[in-house]
């Protein structure tokens, strides 16, 4: 598959091998049939010339022998077949049964033959028409006869024959790029089956696996892709327990630590300034601590994936407002596009409303630590999805860390400085993917960047849009 | 005089720091390191409120609800680890009231406690348009009548008295002002448990289904409370 091949792909590679092996195949077997039918045929029509030269010769010497014979009768009085000529020279002179032909078309290899006394027959044309010469002595008549048989039918036979066969090689050669591209496509099938499973796999479908096989040939790289996923699938899953167990086991402490420490706040007026400074410290560090374990878990909930998503039917716009008010921005900083000529459910997304919402507050967060807070918020539909953009009043992220800055624990500016956890953006961008939307950033038009959020429209009345309570207990 | 609140937790560190806490919101706290300590306490010393952890040693949480429910109306929050939210749905079911998920703040806790308890401060109203304020309430003319007296915070069928928690209770004062109109979750979820857009829909769920088991003839196909798809729910009287 290296060289001039590689180029035609698979699949065009081994259809053309088809193709070209049917039409050597039916091409040499044509030949071969037509050469043989040729051959066949002709010999046929040669016997037969033959039989009747004879039997037209012998009539011709009795006629010649009678008695004050005039030649023209006799050749009038033989009763040749039409498609024959009959020519006879006699006493230095050519008799013919027709007028337009006569000794010229007689080939000269046939009269020496004659001339020397043997019965002498050849192919030629006459008049652009394929033709017989059969030469014959008459010694008893002393004279020649020549017979010329017309086989116009025999070629129009054999052209046919010709033109049949060539149209059923050529039939052969698409049957056999047809039958290629079948068998092509049958080969491919589970190369498919393996790319669609992989490519499921890399969008984080790790339950995806190749479903067994009784093909023998098939069986061994089923069964090493199935366990090549199982041992991925396993390891990601045992790091995710990890993380999870560690949140776990940190919580219980840090629990009991910021009630602690909201009742020694409390009691913060009672204290010297010097204890009063430790615990706002121990305070800030504490709220700092808690958030980044809070975003932990939260990323060990979206690695979990949907198994612990509630998801429901909401208006994306509406959300985005509650979002804002909610953590005490200003409302009015939403802008939303296209309400008035939308139809209900214009914005409707299917979501885990509180991990949307708190994604939605960690953009709005990341824009007060890195870029001077929110300049505004816009919704909008584009054609089936829901983009949400928060544009903020910073200079922008240089091109170089757009990607960057969704990957865990990566800030932009220095540690010191910045309370945040540096997950709220790597929170975001899987929040979106795990409901099947994405993010990026990019400059806003009036300046500043503009982080978007993607997600699908949700379809009308899903039949699970609203949790029934008379099935709550199915749960 | 102040309420009386349990805590049911197995952390020491997490009971003594939330008990310190509480007893700054106003609380009188009971403290119970373990469901058959915390049993015995509800049975000598019943309680106004209880926050109980899931995640126990012996005895766990969901069974400690199970057995304090028949006796005990009082609200019950649960603390639970958000990632299983399996057990936040089978602890509502088991009959708590609410949730706070772990890490918690204590202002939060407070919040939640002082929602449960709140008065159903309601009036109830069969047609929404009736001049008198109405406290007593024909819901169920069939059989012996089904009665919700809200002075008296009771529903009584016939003689009997319906046993509802204090949170069913609420629920069902709600939806009866005014019968007839719709409620959606999130109406619900602000006016019974005090939270807002992004409280979890399936603590309304889970209520109005236990709603139905104590006061629908057949809860399978509820005749009183009934789903109205994709909007809420209607209390129907019938």
């Amino acid at each position: 598959m290296r060289g001039p091949w590689s180029r035609w792909g698979l699949r065009g590679t081994v259809t053309a091998s088809f193709a070209l092996g049917a039409l050597i195949v039916s091409a040499l077997l044509s030949v071969g049939t037509y050469l043989t039918a040729r051959h066949y045929l002709m010999d046929q029509r040669q016997a037969t010339a033959l039989r009747q030269s004879y039997a037209d010769a012998s009539f011709v010497v009795d006629g010649l022998l009678a008695r004050d014979a005039r030649i023209p009768d006799v050749l009038s009085n033989v009763n040749a077949p039409v498609d024959s000529e009959l020519v006879v020279r006699k006493d230095d002179r050519w008799y013919s049964s027709a007028l337009a032909r006569g000794a010229q078309t007689i080939p000269t290899d046939v009269r020496d033959g004659v001339v020397g006394g043997a019965v002498t027959f050849a192919w030629t044309t006459a008049d652009d028409q394929p033709a017989l010469v059969v030469g014959v002595p008459l010694p008893a008549a002393d004279a020649e006869f020549y017979e010329i048989v017309s086989t116009t039918e025999l070629r129009a036979t054999l052209t046919t024959l010709a033109v049949v066969l060539a149209a059923f090689a050529i039939l052969a050669a698409l049957a056999g790029a047809g039958l290629g591209r079948v068998a092509s496509r049958r080969l491919m099938a589970p190369l498919d089956d393996v790319a669609t499973a992989a490519a499921r796999i890399g969008a984080g479908g790790l339950q995806t696996r190749l479903p067994p096989t009784e093909d023998p040939d098939l069986a061994t790289i089923v069964g090493s892709f199935n366990s090549m996923v199982e041992a991925l699938d396993e390891r990601i899953q045992r790091d995710a327990r990890f993380a999870a167990d560690l949140g776990h086991e940190l919580r219980s402490p840090l629990t009991a630590l910021v009630a602690s420490v909201q009742v020694i706040e409390r009691r913060r007026d009672e204290m010297p300034p010097r204890t009063q400074r430790a615990l706002d410290l121990v305070s800030v560090e504490l709220d700092r601590f808690q958030q980044t374990l809070e975003d932990l878990l939260e990323l060990g909930r979206l690695d979990a994936g949907v198994r612990t998503q509630v998801l429901t039917q909401v208006d994306a716009a509406e959300l985005v407002r509650i979002s804002l008010e909610q953590s005490h921005r200003d409302p009015s900083m939403l802008r939303v596009t296209g309400t008035d000529r939308g139809p209900a459910g214009h914005f409707t997304v299917r979501v885990d409303k509180q991990q949307l919402g708190r994604a939605l507050v960690n953009l709005y967060d990341n824009a007060d630590r890195h870029a001077g807070g929110v300049r505004a918020v816009t919704v909008q539909r584009i054609r089936d999805r829901v983009r949400i953009d928060v544009d903020d009043r910073g200079d922008g992220v240089p091109e170089a860390d757009r990607d960057r800055i969704f990957e865990r624990f990566v800030r932009a500016g220095s540690r010191g400085s910045l309370p945040g956890s540096g997950l709220g953006l790597s929170i975001v961008a899987e929040t979106a993917s795990s409901l099947g939307g994405r993010v990026w950033c990019e400059d806003a038009p009036g300046g500043g960047a503009r982080f978007s959020m993607e997600l699908h429209i949700a379809p009308r009345q899903a039949p699970t849009a609203t949790p029934v309570a008379d099935h709550v207990g199915a749960w | 005089m102040s309420l009386k609140l349990l805590v049911l937790e197995d952390d020491d560190g997490i009971r003594t720091a939330l008990s310190l806490a509480m007893e700054d919101e106003g609380y009188e706290v009971t403290e119970a390191p373990s469901a058959e300590v915390a049993l015995q306490l509800v049975q000598r010393n019943p309680p106004d409120l209880m926050l109980v952890d899931l995640m126990l040693g012996g005895m766990d949480g969901f069974s400690f609800i199970r057995e304090v429910r028949p006796t005990s109306q009082a609200p019950i929050i649960v603390l639970s680890a958000k990632t299983d939210t399996h057990d936040i749905v089978a602890a509502l079911e088991a009959g708590a009231d609410d949730y706070v998920t772990k890490p918690f703040q204590v202002k939060e806790i407070g919040a939640r406690l002082r929602a449960l308890r709140r008065r159903a401060g309601v009036t109830v109203n069969p047609g929404g348009a009736s001049p008198a304020e109405q406290t007593t309430l024909v819901l169920d003319s069939d059989g012996g009548p089904l009665v919700l007296d809200v002075n008296a915070g009771v529903v009584r069928r016939g003689a009997d008295e319906v046993h509802l928690t204090l949170t069913e209770f609420r629920l069902l004062c709600e939806l009866a002002s005014p019968a007839g109109r719709v409620l959606s979750r999130r109406a619900l979820l602000e006016r019974v448990w005090d939270r807002g857009y992004f409280g979890d829909e399936r603590i309304v769920d889970v209520h109005v289904r236990r709603l139905r088991t104590k006061i629908e003839a057949n809860p399978n196909a509820p005749q009183l409370v009934v789903t109205v798809r994709g909007q809420g729910y209607r209390l129907d009287i019938r």
